[in-house]
């Protein structure tokens, strides 16, 4: 049995160490927010974050996420509390960068962008006030490929980016 | 429960009814009327008022819930637009609308797909709605002892003859229904239509539609607690995976067999040339498809022209008797004669690929069907009632037993708007070999391989101009497969009963006969025109014997996309041939104001300098970038649209980037600017994508794309600088539409821009360097 720490919280994985992480997550631990795009580490549309760090859970085995921490969209406004110091956030309370996907009108159908608010999370925990050419290089060459949208949202992205960064800095400060 | 008929006359042609008093709550409901006939072998159920499917309902505590079959696929329109719309036309605020059902077949009136959401559906709800706000004035005017006709409605509350009452207070203990008329059958195509002619608020009396209202079903999205199509888990739930032929026309000869130790609990399918595995885990799915594939036997099959042959295969090789020609309907005049006297002419032959609608997220479906003969599939569909129609012909039982339920999904450009993507029906067919649910999502390369695409098409053109450097007279004949294969795959595979091919005759399929001049002609002031559709078989269908080949499905601006592309960049071919710049000299052959406006619009703000193509500075060779820009213009549901790009070109490698593209649009009146804008903006992008590397590669017996690399799309570092312009006009009365007709724009701007830098235009998509290069070096 694998332990590991989702969304903050301690579970055990029962499922085969070699299985990818994707499954896992989506059908035992039902953790749902990561999608299956091409299983082949080449869309981002299963984006988790592992220690921080964007890493494909479509090809990512889960004995290596075995005593780390995971973070997917859904426990993004905790891990942006206790980064801030807070209690865990009450109902309703968002991430930032999940603030700014709500203001900006970012996504089309969406299915994209639970690994976009991820992508750009670790960005902006890196890098809080990027340059539009460190956006575009975080959405498109960083990881092992591209996050592609096929609805064509990348200016919307952008737009919610910037945004983010703005939120950020502001609550940031004000903590 | 004895009806009491409140009104002896009709409220225009809609009846009202009080079911009865209620202790607490109470609505209107508002009920497709029995005029309408649901289809033949449909569950009058579907129709029952007592499930609740009422289109519109108005509740005691002030809300309204709208029911529709559309599904939203991220255009928003049915969060936003339809609201707006249908709270325009009560008298109610936007907030007021607090819920939507949308695309469950057991729960939604109308059928129908989810395309032309401006165009046509919305009229269906505005109409219901319309109905609606007059049923509840006559209720109004009963209560407050009022004439109808002096009292108006201002934020759900009618007032007059110095009283008012809210539409909550009207309804509330009541128990009222509406019946209004309706014609078609909702497992058509095309779903209901709401008849009759309810008085509808003019435009200039608007206060909803026009604001820029937020999507109500982003948040919950955003913030994870939607439930998508993926994610629906099911008591008993069993996952499969599908073992699809190696080509287009490839039977099964044996399938292969499982380790039963390492796979203990998987379960093999096999039905007529359809394979499957179901297995309790999806991992263990996976990875049983693959073991099962590996030593699975099927026969050989060529019988497809191969990607690099395609286009000679549609000039040359195919057959174009059997299907009729269709004459474009602006067709006029003498083209042959001013052929024959023109003082210089453009003829040219421009390609257009096969293109994938290419999901993100792979076709998914979950079945269950029962022991009882009932079948329930969950999953994200552009068209419910038609898949529901399907699945009932392929299992050969009544339409009774099958119900669609439908979440949010990826989205799906057009494929899924005959009911399925691919996974739907495999779904079923596996649920009801193991007598279990069963979820089916395909994997990356099934999704590129053994979906439908969008048609290719091969177009001739000529433009004659005269002495004085104007068009005389154009010509376009366009070549290919007629589109719009909604047989579903998993049926075909097995060899079970589906509706017919597209281009068959006497079969009542949506696209019947030929191939038709979609791109409407917009160059009102050339005397001669003719144009033509010329149809041919999907390529493969009939030589293959699983009738697939290669399935061709409409895609965002279907056919129309085809024929722009050839006679926008021929339009540019032919203002350099005539020595005029590209823009002016579409406004020298335009007299239709709208498009004159956004023309001189674009014009302003892009800047543009009015100079012939190509440019000063082109050149088709060297390895320093030449820039260049491009125009086109196009109509669409009402809308009149015009696009400009700014490209660079390095002629030594052929690389094209995309540096600016700004797009005009007059939709007439603007329901959402905010949603509008954002659906213009990633259409375009989707456009640019097009433009620059989409292609359906495939060999003698099989698609061969497989993946993000063999089938790139734009990414985000390759996004130009997009500016989206709305130019309304509300005085036009109409809905023009937004989310599709900007993905056809960029792609003839930016041909005619690698044109102007480079002097030499690209007749083909997709621009990819290796392409652009061959081309500047011919």
């Amino acid at each position: 049995m694998l332990r590991m720490t989702v969304n903050g919280q301690r579970r055990s994985v029962n499922s085969a160490p070699e299985t990818p992480l994707l499954y896992v997550l989506r059908n035992e631990l039902n953790v749902l927010t990561p999608k299956f795009g091409c299983g082949l580490a080449q869309c981002g549309a299963c984006s988790v974050l592992l220690d921080g760090a964007e890493v494909r859970a479509c090809v990512t085995p889960v004995a290596a996420a075995a005593g780390k921490e995971v973070t997917t969209v859904d426990g993004l406004p905790a891990r942006w509390a206790k980064q801030q110091g807070h209690a865990p956030p009450a109902a309703g309370r968002l991430h930032p960068v999940q603030e700014a996907w709500i203001e900006q009108q970012v996504p089309q159908c969406g299915y994209c962008q639970f690994g976009m608010m991820i992508k750009a999370t670790e960005l902006l925990e890196h890098t809080p006030q990027p340059t539009d050419a460190e956006i575009k290089a975080a959405f498109t060459t960083s990881g092992p490929s591209a996050h592609l949208c096929r609805c064509g949202s990348y200016a919307a992205i952008l737009d919610g980016v910037r945004h983010a960064a703005t939120l950020m800095a502001k609550k940031g400060g004000a903590s | 429960m004895s009806e009491m008929k409140l009104h002896a006359t009709s409220i225009f042609g809609a009846e009202l009814s009080r079911r009865g008093f209620l202790a607490a709550g109470g609505a209107l409901l508002v009920y497709a009327g029995l005029g309408s006939r649901p289809a033949q072998g449909a569950a009058p159920a579907a129709l029952d008022p007592t499930r609740g499917n009422s289109w519109i309902e108005i509740r005691a505590d002030n809300t309204v819930q709208f029911r529709t079959g559309k599904c939203d696929f991220g255009q928003s329109s049915i969060y936003t637009a339809y609201p707006q719309i249908i709270a325009e036309e009560l008298g109610v605020p936007f907030e007021a609308v607090t819920s939507v059902i949308s695309g469950d077949t057991d729960r939604t009136p109308d059928g129908g797909g989810t395309f032309g959401l401006l165009r046509t559906n919305v009229q269906n709800l505005r109409k219901a709605a319309a109905y609606t706000r007059e049923a509840l004035l006559a209720v109004a005017a009963e209560r407050l002892g009022v004439p109808k006709n002096q009292l108006t409605v201002q934020a759900g509350v009618v007032s007059g003859g110095g009283r008012s009452i809210s539409y909550g207070e009207l309804v509330k203990g009541q128990d009222l229904k509406l019946v209004i008329p309706t014609r078609g059958d909702m497992m058509d195509f095309a779903g209901l239509v709401v008849d009759g002619n309810p008085p509808l608020r003019p435009a200039s009396s608007y206060t909803v539609v026009g604001k820029p209202h937020k999507n109500p079903s982003l948040a919950p999205k955003v913030s994870g607690k939607t439930v998508w199509a993926c994610d629906v888990k099911l008591p008993g739930m069993l996952h499969g995976r599908v073992i699809h032929p190696p080509t287009l026309g490839s039977t099964l000869v044996r399938a292969g067999t499982l380790d039963s130790k390492q796979y203990p609990n998987v379960r093999v399918v096999v039905k007529g040339s359809f394979l499957g595995v179901v297995a309790p885990d999806e991992w263990q799915a996976i990875q049983a498809a693959q073991e099962l594939a590996a030593t699975t036997q099927w026969t050989a099959w060529k019988g497809l022209p191969g990607s690099e042959q395609l286009h000679e295969h549609l000039r040359h090789h195919a057959d174009y008797t059997a299907l009729p020609a269709v004459k474009g309907g602006a067709s006029k005049g003498d083209v042959a004669a001013a052929v024959a006297g023109a003082a210089k002419l453009h003829s040219a032959s421009y390609d257009f690929p096969y293109l994938k609608h290419a999901p993100i997220g792979p076709a998914i479906a979950t079945a269950d069907v029962r022991p009882d003969g009932s079948v329930t599939v969950h999953t994200n569909s552009q068209n419910p009632q038609f898949l529901r129609k399907g699945i009932a012909i392929m299992l050969a039982v009544s339409a009774d037993q099958v119900v669609i339920r439908s979440y949010p999904g990826s989205g799906h450009y057009g494929r899924s708007n005959g009911g399925n993507a691919g996974a739907e029906d495999q779904a079923v067919l596996l649920s009801q070999a193991v007598g279990r649910p069963v979820r089916l999502q395909w994997m990356r390369a099934e999704d590129l391989q053994w979906s439908t695409q969008s048609s290719a098409m091969v177009s001739d053109i000529r433009i004659a101009l005269d002495a004085n450097g104007r068009i005389s007279g154009y010509q376009g004949d366009h070549y290919g497969p007629p589109m719009q294969d909604d047989r579903l795959v998993g049926a075909l595979l097995a060899g079970l009963p589906t509706i017919g091919a597209p281009g068959a005759p006497n079969e009542k399929v949506p696209q019947q006969g030929g191939l038709f001049v979609a791109d409407r002609w917009i160059y009102d002031a050339v005397p001669n025109v003719a144009e033509a559709g010329h149809a041919t078989w999907q390529i493969g269908e009939h030589e293959s014997p699983l009738r697939v080949g290669l399935r061709d499905h409409s895609m965002r601006t279907p056919i129309q996309f085809q024929q722009n592309f050839p006679r926008e960049l021929a339009i540019s071919e032919a203002a350099a041939l005539a020595g005029a710049d590209a823009l002016q000299f579409r406004l020298d052959h335009l007299k239709e104001p709208r498009f004159r406006d956004i023309l001189a619009r674009l014009r302003a703000e892009t800047g543009w300098e009015t100079r012939p193509s190509p440019a000063p500075h082109a050149a088709a060779s060297g390895d320093r970038a030449v820039r260049g820009r491009g125009v086109s213009t196009l109509f669409r549901d009402n809308g009149y649209w015009a696009c400009a790009a700014e490209v660079a070109v390095t002629p030594a490698s052929g690389m094209v980037t995309v540096e600016r593209v700004t797009i005009v649009v007059d939709p007439g009146i603007v329901v959402n600017p905010l949603q509008l804008k954002r659906q213009v903006e990633a259409g375009c992008l989707m456009g640019v994508s097009i433009a620059l590397h989409e292609a359906v590669s495939f060999d003698e017996g099989a698609v061969t794309i497989a993946d993000w690399a063999s089938y790139p799309i734009l990414t985000m570092a390759e996004m130009p600088e997009v500016k989206v312009v709305i130019a309304p006009r509300p005085e036009a009365g109409i809905y023009g539409q937004g989310s599709e007709t900007s993905n056809a724009l960029a792609a003839s701007a930016i041909a005619g821009a690698v044109f102007d830098a480079t002097g030499k235009a690209p007749r083909q998509l997709p621009l990819r360097a290796d392409v652009v290069r061959r081309m500047l070096s011919a």
